[in-house]
């Protein structure tokens, strides 16, 4: 049996959570809003075109994967990263790797995860969760979004390891390797935001960033004409859902991201970073305010409680609000 | 630390999950940036319900076309399971010509055994489920 003294801690965000503690397990001590803002993971987009469960994509963070990638690099973190043929090769790295005292992040499709909440049970791939051990058939897993460890089998973890469809994990694991004596958060923290401002308002693509958001606002105002009152609700609950539900920590990020620009403020010195990270915490609450009041659409009984237009205004002034604030940070030194 | 969410209100306002609380994030003026465990709020439970109900809805809709003979009850459980066809190719490992072929009612009725079998499987039902749905039998 392997049962590494791995501490388990809850996270909004499942990728930044895990980055977090399992740096923790080398005593290094890394909040999960620094690890997403250093590791760029804000974004915004809107596609109509690619559909998840009959309703168009909208993402408020970056490709998964990337927070652990761009964090740990710009930290001079050295990790290993590994994605296989088959199950069973998988499974006999991971116990290798276990039997090593490491602690491993692994990306794992929620479908079939037995622990997981029935409610959220879709195909969702990009799900992160560390397994700190096991006993012949069994692991011990931290998943950040559930209140106690838990532990799967050798079959179920095999199973969501090589889970089918988009973003698919191909089993793949990663760990930090080496971890430097000194390392300088300056420098990580200004690369990161120079990024996530570039992502939300340096992209000329309609569909991404600042402009996403504009974007999105448009075609809701749309969806009660050209697609009738229950698929504008339905469209409407998507963008609620990826807002939300899908572990965003609340408000799409938002409220993320400021704890990183505030905790930043400090560490930079620089003040005025502080009163950013004040109007990011404002826009959070103005996007929660927008679910909230977009939820009111959502209800199976009754009809609709605000108007599209209404709400499509709403989408219009966060657009404003993170135009100006990532034109700020975009000029930070 | 937020209680567990009230349940007077209506049926359709009762929150499904209330098991597990989560961490949120929050920012007010007074307190800054807080950290809370808590229960999904009324309002995210209303959101998630819905993709549920939308499901539910859904799947009667294909009810009528599964009995009306136009397409194999591989259609309506392939929908069950939140699958597409490029998902379910991918899951069966078959090309997704051959998946649509079974997807019709004549495409269905020449399946083997074993690929029944397989399809019951991953559909997490029995061979008898699958080529006779309970709906079947109203």
């Amino acid at each position: 049996m392997v049962k590494l003294d791995y501490e388990h801690r809850q996270a909004g965000h499942c990728e930044s959570g895990v980055t977090s503690n399992l740096l923790n397990y080398y005593h290094f001590q890394i909040s999960e809003p620094m690890v997403f803002g250093i590791g760029a993971g804000l974004f915004f987009s809107h596609l109509p075109f690619l559909k998840m469960q009959h309703a168009p994509t909208t993402s408020f963070r970056v490709w998964p994967g990337m927070v652990f990638n761009r964090s740990t690099r710009a930290l001079g973190i050295t990790t290993s990263n590994h994605r296989f043929r088959n199950p069973k090769d998988a499974m006999n790295r991971l116990n290798e790797v276990l039997d090593q005292g490491i602690p491993v992040g692994l990306q794992v499709g929620t479908f079939n995860l037995p622990f997981f909440p029935p409610e959220y049970r879709m195909h969702y791939n990009m799900h992160n969760m560390v397994v700190y051990g096991y006993d012949k058939e069994t692991y011990f897993v931290s998943d950040t979004l559930m209140e106690p460890v838990v532990e799967i089998s050798y079959e179920d973890l095999a199973r969501v390891r090589f889970a089918k469809g988009p973003f698919a994990p191909q089993g793949k694991m990663y760990y930090p390797v080496s971890i430097p004596a000194q390392v300088d958060l300056k420098p990580a923290i200004i690369k990161g935001i120079r990024k996530t401002a570039s992502n939300m308002i340096g992209v000329p693509f309609p569909l991404i960033g600042v402009k996403g958001i504009r974007y999105l606002s448009a075609k809701m105002r749309q969806w009660e004409k050209k697609h009738g009152p229950d698929t504008a609700s339905y469209y409407l609950g998507q963008v609620l859902r990826m807002e939300e539900e899908v572990g965003t920590a609340g408000a799409g990020f938002r409220y993320i991201y400021g704890a990183f620009l505030n905790e930043s403020a400090d560490i930079l010195n620089q003040s005025w970073l502080r009163e950013i990270s004040l109007e990011m915490g404002e826009n959070a609450n103005k996007w929660r305010e927008f679910s909230y009041l977009g939820s009111r659409n959502c209800k199976k009984r009754g009809k609709p409680e605000q108007s599209y237009d209404f709400l499509a205004d709403m989408l219009l002034d966060v657009a404003d609000r993170e135009e100006k604030v990532f034109s700020k940070l975009a000029k930070i030194k | 630390m937020k209680e567990s969410i009230d349940k007077s209100e209506h049926p359709d306002d009762v929150p499904g999950y209330c098991y597990n609380r989560e961490l949120f994030y929050g920012f007010d003026k007074e307190r800054g940036f807080t950290r809370e465990l808590s229960y999904q709020n009324q309002s995210n439970q209303v959101i998630i319900r819905q993709s549920w109900d939308a499901l539910e809805k859904r799947l009667e809709q294909l009810q009528e076309v599964v009995i009306s003979g136009k397409v194999s009850p591989i259609v309506y459980y392939m929908e069950k399971m939140l699958m597409e066809l490029p998902m379910l190719s991918a899951y069966m490992g078959l090309n997704r010509l051959r998946v649509r072929w079974h997807m019709t009612p004549a495409g269905f009725r020449r399946l083997k055994p074993s690929m029944l079998e397989r399809y019951a499987r991953l559909f997490e039902i029995t061979v008898e489920e699958l080529k006779k749905p309970g709906f079947m039998n109203k």
